[in-house]
């Protein structure tokens, strides 16, 4: 019996297998993880071990909440910051609150993310004018501009040095601790593992 | 639905706005590159069919011929048909003609070519002949022993048919006209080159010579042409030149083209064979232009996706996009055509043995073609649009 409450998301007896070298590998082996809302979730593990796999496949809702949850409450952040390298970074953020508002309104929004991770001086700038740090943070006020439930970020520290990862890392404790956004991040860092409510690590396919 | 439009358009405006210039120029580069391909060959062939038109009209015909009833060898009472006919709203001048029965010939050689009559002051305003002197002078109206005749006539080492004429006959010389066996000598005033080999087979004498020669033929024509005011319209005029009852038939110039109905109509299934080559290039042109551009936004494609805008939204952008390029190579294309292409071929046209033929944009055939090229640009923007998005989000995002 699945217990429900407060349950946001549910990957149930997941497996996937990838074939690498001529080698078949198994990513996850039949596991099963539940989330629950508010929770600040790092998935952790050996490359190969099936972190990225998992953080894309927790695709199994609850029926009452498949209903609830849309694309629009799903916030992306990627390790490469994944910025339109012809938007500036207003543009980069509005664009998603576009979808869904006037253009009038996902600027203002957008003007608020942004000054919201001190980037308001450099709304303008295009992502090749940012420094890493600048990107991921602009790619973090995208993913919160349609004030998402969850967010899933893929290794965001990745390519940052580490006062911006601490910034980022602080920023996702702010969100996960004030905003009650569920955050679920998939990193390689040991040291970052202090800011998690839980630790899900993954070895050959299966939960450790 | 406006608003659902505005996204895409966005997008698709801000990739032209901030991607690489280079890049955008090089597409519409071959955007127009493609479309003149479209246009230019059925341009010259309007040009050919065009020029060859003006020439005999300009030549030959007038806009508008009559000839005897069938039956008769001449018009009657040709000074006053003449000046009614000229009395006729939308009539600028008219000019009658008449065969000389005669056989042109010089020392051994004689030719099949035909010789009018003329009164030299009529057909100044109806032919162009006489601004076509390329030695010597035109005929007035006194000459009695003079006549001007065709380059073909003449020829020439760089003559078409040099071989059927008089082989280099020059302003001057004696050519001699035989009547019904009797000779009479004629001086070389002039040598005209129309450009049009028809034409330029031909001869011409004053109505005053050919009256002291035949005196029957006196206030009698072959044919009158009419040359119509820019303004005035072919069939009321045809109407109003019936209604003199002068018994003879009246003829647009459109129905003495011959030869050139079987060159407009090859001209016009070549005109088809080449569009649809053309068409065929533009469309797989426009498609790999496309389908790279897209290929390397598939990074793009899938940060769109995972930030939620929906397929719909991207596959519109580059629709969009499409259509920029197309509208930029149609825009472009006509400016090139117009002011860089035309202009050239007017000042050094096409030399062909009926005309000097140009470039000459035929507007509805334009529009059918920038529609093709709009709508298949569309088609090439929307095809691999749909691929791309088609793709696994994250496998496009990280480039697998």
């Amino acid at each position: 019996m699945i217990d429900t409450q407060n349950l946001i998301l549910r990957a149930e007896n997941v497996s996937k297998k990838y074939h690498s070298g001529g080698v078949d590998v198994k990513a996850l082996d039949d596991i099963t993880i539940d989330i629950k809302a508010g929770e600040f979730i790092m998935i952790t593990g050996r490359n190969g071990s099936g972190k990225f796999v998992e953080g894309n496949k927790t695709t199994h809702l609850p029926e009452k909440l498949k209903m609830e949850l849309r694309l629009s409450q799903l916030g992306y952040i990627f390790q490469e910051y994944a910025l339109i390298a012809e938007l500036t970074a207003i543009e980069n953020v509005m664009l998603p609150a576009m979808m869904l508002e006037s253009s009038k309104v996902a600027k203002s929004k957008a003007l608020k993310m942004l000054s919201k991770m001190n980037l308001q001086n450099k709304v303008k700038r295009l992502p090749s004018q940012l420094s890493g740090g600048e990107q991921q943070k602009v790619a973090i006020a995208r993913a919160l501009i349609n004030e998402p439930t969850i967010i899933f970020a893929d290794e965001p520290t990745a390519n940052l040095d580490s006062i911006a990862s601490k910034e980022v890392l602080e920023i996702f404790k702010s969100l996960n601790e004030h905003d009650n956004i569920t955050i679920i991040m998939i990193t390689h860092e040991p040291e970052e593992l202090v800011y998690a409510s839980r630790i899900i690590q993954l070895s050959d396919g299966k939960l450790v | 639905m406006i608003k659902q439009l505005k996204l895409p358009f966005y997008l698709a405006f801000q990739y032209i706005r901030r991607g690489r210039k280079w890049t955008l120029f090089l597409t519409i580069f071959l955007m127009t590159i493609a479309f003149i391909n479209l246009i230019f060959i059925p341009s010259l062939f309007s040009g050919i069919i065009d020029g060859s038109n003006k020439q005999i009209i300009n030549t030959m015909t007038g806009d508008i011929y009559i000839s005897p009833q069938d039956g008769n060898d001449y018009i009657g009472q040709k000074d006053e048909v003449l000046q009614k006919i000229k009395n006729i709203d939308g009539v600028d001048s008219a000019s009658a003609k008449t065969l000389v029965p005669a056989r042109l010939k010089q020392g051994n050689i004689a030719g099949s070519w035909q010789t009018f009559a003329v009164n030299p002051d009529n057909d100044r305003n109806v032919s162009n002949i006489s601004s076509k002197i390329i030695s010597g002078s035109y005929l007035d109206a006194d000459d009695v022993d003079q006549i001007i005749i065709g380059r073909q006539i003449a020829g020439g080492t760089d003559v078409e048919e040099n071989a059927l004429s008089l082989k280099g006959a020059t302003v001057g010389e004696k050519v001699t006209l035989v009547f019904d066996g009797k000779p009479k000598d004629f001086t070389i005033k002039g040598i005209y080159n129309s450009n049009f080999v028809e034409s330029d087979k031909r001869a011409f004498i004053t109505e005053k010579a050919l009256n002291q020669i035949i005196p029957s033929t006196k206030n009698k024509a072959s044919t009158i042409n009419i040359k119509l005011n820019g303004s005035a319209n072919q069939d009321e005029v045809i109407g109003k030149v019936k209604n003199l009852n002068m018994n003879a038939k009246v003829y647009p110039w459109q129905e003495s083209t011959g030869l050139m109905k079987t060159v407009s109509s090859s001209f016009a299934s070549i005109n088809v064979l080449l569009s649809i080559t053309s068409v065929t290039i533009a469309a797989v042109t426009i498609l790999i232009i496309i389908y790279v551009t897209i290929i390397n936004k598939r990074k793009e494609i899938g940060i769109l996706r995972a930030i939620g805008i929906r397929p719909y939204i991207i596959i519109l952008s580059y629709v969009f996009l499409s259509a920029i390029y197309a509208l930029a190579g149609i825009v472009t294309g006509t400016a090139v055509f117009s002011l860089i292409l035309v202009p050239y071929f007017e000042a050094h046209p096409f030399v062909l043995p009926i005309c000097n033929a140009v470039l000459v944009l035929d507007w509805q055939n334009y529009i059918i073609r920038a529609e093709i090229i709009f709508f298949v640009s569309l088609l090439a923007g929307f095809i691999p649009a749909v691929i791309v998005t088609r793709a696994k989000m994250l496998t496009a995002i990280l480039g697998r």
